[in-house]
């Protein structure tokens, strides 16, 4: 690559682990209901630990019908600089002892004896949680993205990304529950104006499909 | 020029700051198609809701404490915006999060209803809309408004049917006025009070040494 381009490509890439840091910051000053510390904010900004985490979550499409938009988000993680994941250790196990009945079960100690899903590749996260304690990510999330709003980055919510991070153990022990921030500092939104199948149609497969795979044998036929 | 009066100008500049950060909450990040209910209340709303809040007084030392507020709120001019939601999920994500397999399941699930808040509830309308009060928080603060996201407004709006058709709400309190409303609200409670719960809920911490009893 061109010296000025390599440089531009290292300090855009800087610019987003910069990011990142602040963003981070921004998430854990956010507010939390019961004003307890619980959520855990972990980053990847390593090529190779947000391709790891891309790989991952398309492995998980098959494992649930529904789960047919994570190969759609795989290409989106694999397209960003920075991955940000917020896991609340709290929920699972630790419940706000509120009584709220968001989670459906009118006390909490009903909620503590209630039977979690089994651990099996179709389930994402081992509910049921407490509600009122896990609604702080959204809290830290949103945290997030005002910032990034702010600094004009890129940005997105996935829960896919929470899900992998469970299955690859990324978050904190006994914590099962977590959701996805990406960023990317980059001139076109890869997270926006994506075609129906982006799994299929994304740079990454036209380049392969087009440029390393079809052009090569137009090229040695009319040479 | 006419001569505009503060007290107008601040009451005037609180309407248009409740419906930028209505706007704000409506397009706040949010993973899928959910549809929040939006509501703004003042000041009468919060007295009706000071006297609902001291009927929960004595399950509730939350609802106790912003009860007392509430009727310091309502003669302060102060608004809140309320944002709610049914609790079924519309995203079809099979999470297992509220504990049940699919969101078909959850959608089929009996409600359980109770004074406040109706479950169960899917985590990701949750998020939605905590994530919009959020929002809404962040542009109020942008703003210079005191802000802050109380569950109680939510619970008690929903308990006086102030904000209809929702399973679970939650609401932004705002404030113009010089000191900031929402935080050390130490005068809600003597210090004879304060001293009393502190023991009460602490009691190791008085006997200064675990186990030691005087």
């Amino acid at each position: 690559m061109e010296r000025k381009l390599r440089e531009y490509e290292e300090r855009r890439a800087e610019s987003a682990k910069l990011a990142a840091k602040l963003l981070l910051a921004s998430a854990t000053t956010t507010p939390r209901v019961g004003g307890v510390d619980e959520i855990s904010i972990h980053v990847l900004e390593t090529r190779d630990e947000i391709e790891d985490m891309a790989i991952s979550i398309d492995k998980m499409a098959d494992d649930n019908p529904a789960w047919d938009f994570f190969r759609s988000d795989a290409v989106q993680v694999k397209d960003s600089d920075v991955v940000m994941i917020l896991a609340d250790r709290r929920s699972g196990h630790d419940l706000m002892d509120s009584d709220c009945n968001l989670c459906g079960y009118m006390l909490c100690n009903m909620l503590r004896e209630a039977e979690k899903l089994p651990d099996e590749p179709s389930v994402a996260f081992r509910g049921p949680f407490c509600l009122l304690r896990s609604l702080n990510m959204a809290y830290a999330l949103n945290g997030a993205v005002t910032l990034a709003r702010q600094l004009g980055i890129d940005h997105t919510i996935k829960m896919s990304v929470g899900a992998a991070a469970i299955k690859m153990d990324l978050v904190p022990y006994k914590c099962d529950i977590a959701l996805g921030f990406l960023a990317s500092v980059t001139e076109k939104n890869p997270f926006k104006d994506l075609p129906k199948k982006w799994a299929e149609y994304n740079d990454e497969t036209l380049q392969n499909r087009l440029i390393h795979r079809l052009f090569p044998v137009f090229r040695s036929i009319y040479s | 020029m006419s001569i505009i009066s503060g007290e107008e100008l601040l009451a005037n500049g609180m309407d248009k700051a409740v419906e930028l950060m209505a706007i704000a909450a409506n397009t706040a990040m949010s993973f899928g198609p959910s549809k929040l209910k939006i509501v703004a209340i003042g000041p009468e709303e919060f007295q009706q809701m000071a006297d609902f809040c001291e009927g929960l007084a004595e399950v509730s030392p939350l609802f106790n404490r912003d009860g007392r507020s509430f009727v310091d709120l309502a003669k302060e001019d102060a608004r809140a915006l309320l944002i709610g939601a049914k609790r079924k999920s519309v995203y079809n994500f099979d999470c297992g999060a509220c504990g049940f397999r699919t969101c078909e399941e959850l959608n089929k699930a009996e409600v359980v209803e109770s004074v406040v808040i109706n479950g169960p509830c899917c985590h990701f309308v949750v998020y939605d809309v905590h994530m919009a009060a959020n929002a809404a928080a962040s542009v109020a603060w942008y703003m210079g408004l005191h802000c802050r996201v109380f569950i109680t407004i939510g619970g008690a709006a929903s308990g006086c049917e102030l904000i209809e058709d929702c399973d679970f709400a939650v609401g932004v309190g705002v404030s113009y006025q010089s000191k900031d409303p929402y935080f050390d609200r130490h005068k809600y409670w003597t210090e004879e009070e304060w001293e009393e719960h502190f023991a009460r809920e602490f009691p190791s911490f008085t006997r200064r040494f675990m186990g030691a009893v005087e």
